[in-house]
């Protein structure tokens, strides 16, 4: 279900490809198909994962900081072939996905995320959660993510953020 | 698991520091010892850099050892560093993780410190309509918060829990205050934000991983792959004069296959990065390293890494537990490129980082490993089993230079 902020006038289909591309988001890091994801964003995207103290106090520093398509499938590569860590599954699950703007520039969105992290033999944990701040545009009779930024509220990751968020 | 104290049962396995025993870094006991001796000493603890508290009043909080503190811009424009305890109940009196303030009021009963951590007030000290109220000795002089001796250097703020017999120059020796002085060399810094990450791990095992330059060329498949750091190029292991600091210098090589690198698992000739601006690495300091990695006794990494520059804080948790704080910075005089390049190759680093989150997971494998094993030794022979400079990377002469320190220090 994709909502819209008052006064923002979006049709009914509009909202179900938003629905559809947002779950496609999700269903490929959960499927592990990380080859997948970037795919969803534009060629010249940026995706970062900043911590929210960051964030609000105009720091740029991001755990991930990626400013194009390009450097997602790099990082999809280093981590298939160069990263050592230890086995786990992660669970992203998005909810109160909204249309806050359309602009010139494409959509603007929110929503809430929350990542779930399973180690091997231990019982499951919540990992992050926080917002994305989103902006979706048409792209080859596509929609895909040309900015992505996800926000987590913590100030501490537990070990490391092996997969994106 | 096993609980057992540190007793006389707890020998060292060996008369130098080529044997590291495992109940270092499970026995809560060891853990206590350390706080006391390592961490709430005469020792240098760094604090923060003087730029994320630029005027008076800023306040950053940062944590030493197990106690909170915080670092204040007094109205006389110097630094104090406080224990974050209110003199009264113990509440903390500074709850936020930075900001600006006139004064600390403890939220539960209003007791109000000045910036330099004076008591200035206690609400109805006197009672009320002659009833109640402190005792008629009590002197706010006595029951300040208690204030940190502190030093600074070039823009970097340290304190100390006792009153240190040496000024941080003479504690940091003179070859590693060079490298110290290399990245702050007196320029203004600017902050470009924070990341912080729990590990569970010991926290020595943090600092045994930026003294082991044999690993980089064997986990980091990233670093090896493009030539960051390996140990076929010019590198050198160098410490003080106690071994409790070093430095790891390197510089960088080009991705291609040699002697070495075939016995690197590790090295990927063929992996070529589709977006190269991750890894655009300009020279900007004198010399020819390109990576001086440098650890500093007992809370401290100074990393300069291509061009990302950060300060990594070791907050010890317990044995089996450290939080890791990346401060990361730049100069007030970059370039609005070379801003964009630190960004991006922040990548590399933090908890996400493409080579440090290999280091992290080896931190929490490594500590696996140790838990079950509490009752055998680690291995540190790599190199020799003495403790020395070398001018290369096929050696633990750091992390045996850190155990000889840490020996005598813990009276272990
Ligand atoms: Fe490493």
């Amino acid at each position: 279900m994709v909502a819209a902020a008052p006064g923002v006038e979006i049709g009914l289909e509009l909202r179900a490809r938003l629905a559809d591309l947002y779950c496609a988001y999700d269903d490929a890091l959960n499927d592990g198909a990380l080859e997948r994801w970037p795919e969803l964003f534009t060629e010249t995207c940026i995706y970062k994962v900043i911590p929210r103290e960051n964030f609000d106090q105009g720091y740029p520093v991001a755990l991930i900081y990626c400013e194009s398509r390009d450097m997602l499938m790099d990082r999809v590569v280093a981590l298939r072939e160069t990263a050592l860590f230890a086995p786990r599954i992660a669970r992203r699950i998005t909810s109160g996905i909204c249309v806050r703007a359309v602009g010139p520039d494409g959509l603007h969105l929110t929503a809430s995320f929350a990542v779930f992290q399973t180690m091997t033999d231990q019982p499951s944990e919540l990992f992050l959660c926080g917002r994305c701040q989103d902006r979706v545009v048409e792209d080859g009779g596509v929609l895909r993510f040309a900015e992505r930024l996800c926000i987590y509220d913590s100030t501490i990751v537990p070990t490391s953020l092996v997969y994106p968020v | 698991m096993s609980a057992q104290p540190a007793s006389a049962t707890r020998e060292w396995p060996d008369d130098g520091c080529s044997r590291v025993p495992n109940w270092i870094y499970t026995d809560p006991q060891i853990f206590a010892r350390e706080l006391e001796r390592i961490f709430g000493a005469a020792d240098w603890l760094y604090v923060c850099l003087e730029a994320e508290i630029p005027n008076p009043g800023d306040f950053k909080r940062s944590q030493l050892g197990n106690r909170d503190v915080v670092a204040v811009r007094g109205t006389d424009g110097a630094v104090n560093v406080l224990v974050n305890r209110c003199a009264h109940r113990s509440m903390q009196v500074c709850t936020a993780s930075r900001g600006s303030a006139k004064e600390f009021v403890c939220p539960y009963h209003q007791w109000t410190y000045d910036l330099a951590g004076n008591l200035l007030g206690v609400p109805f000290r006197r009672g009320y309509r002659g009833q109640g109220g402190m005792p008629a000795d009590f002197r706010t002089e006595d029951h300040g918060l208690q204030r940190l001796s502190t030093t600074q250097r070039n823009g970097v703020v340290f304190a100390s829990f006792g009153a240190p017999n040496e000024s941080l120059e003479t504690y940091l020796g003179d070859s590693m205050r060079g490298y110290f002085d290399r990245v702050f060399d007196g320029r203004d810094l600017v902050v470009l934000g924070y990341m912080r990450q729990r590990i569970p791990s010991n926290w020595k095992l943090m600092f045994e991983n930026i003294k082991d330059p044999y690993h980089a060329s064997l986990l980091h498949v990233f670093l090896v792959t493009f030539g960051l750091f390996r140990l076929d190029q010019q590198s050198a292991v160098e410490m003080d004069e106690t071994g409790r600091h070093a430095v790891l210098v390197s510089r960088r090589g080009a991705q291609e296959a040699n002697e070495a690198t075939a016995q690197m698992r590790a090295f990927k000739r063929d992996f070529a990065l589709r977006d190269p601006r991750l890894l655009d690495p300009v020279r900007e300091f004198p010399g020819d390293a390109t990576v001086v990695l440098q650890t500093l006794w007992p809370n401290l990494i100074v990393q300069q890494q291509s061009n990302t520059l950060a300060m990594r804080q070791i907050v010890p948790l317990g044995p089996h537990s450290f939080d890791l704080a990346w401060t990361f910075f730049g100069y007030a005089d970059d370039t609005p490129e070379m801003r964009q390049r630190r960004l991006r190759q922040a990548n590399l680093m933090g908890p996400a980082g493409l080579v440090s989150l290999d280091d992290s997971e080896a931190m929490l494998l490594s500590q696996a490993g140790i838990d079950t094993n509490d009752d055998e030794t680690c291995l540190v022979e790599m190199g020799g089993r003495t403790v020395g400079n070398e001018p290369h990377m096929v050696t633990e002469t750091a992390i045996r230079g850190f155990y000889q320190h840490y020996r005598s220090v813990m009276e272990l």
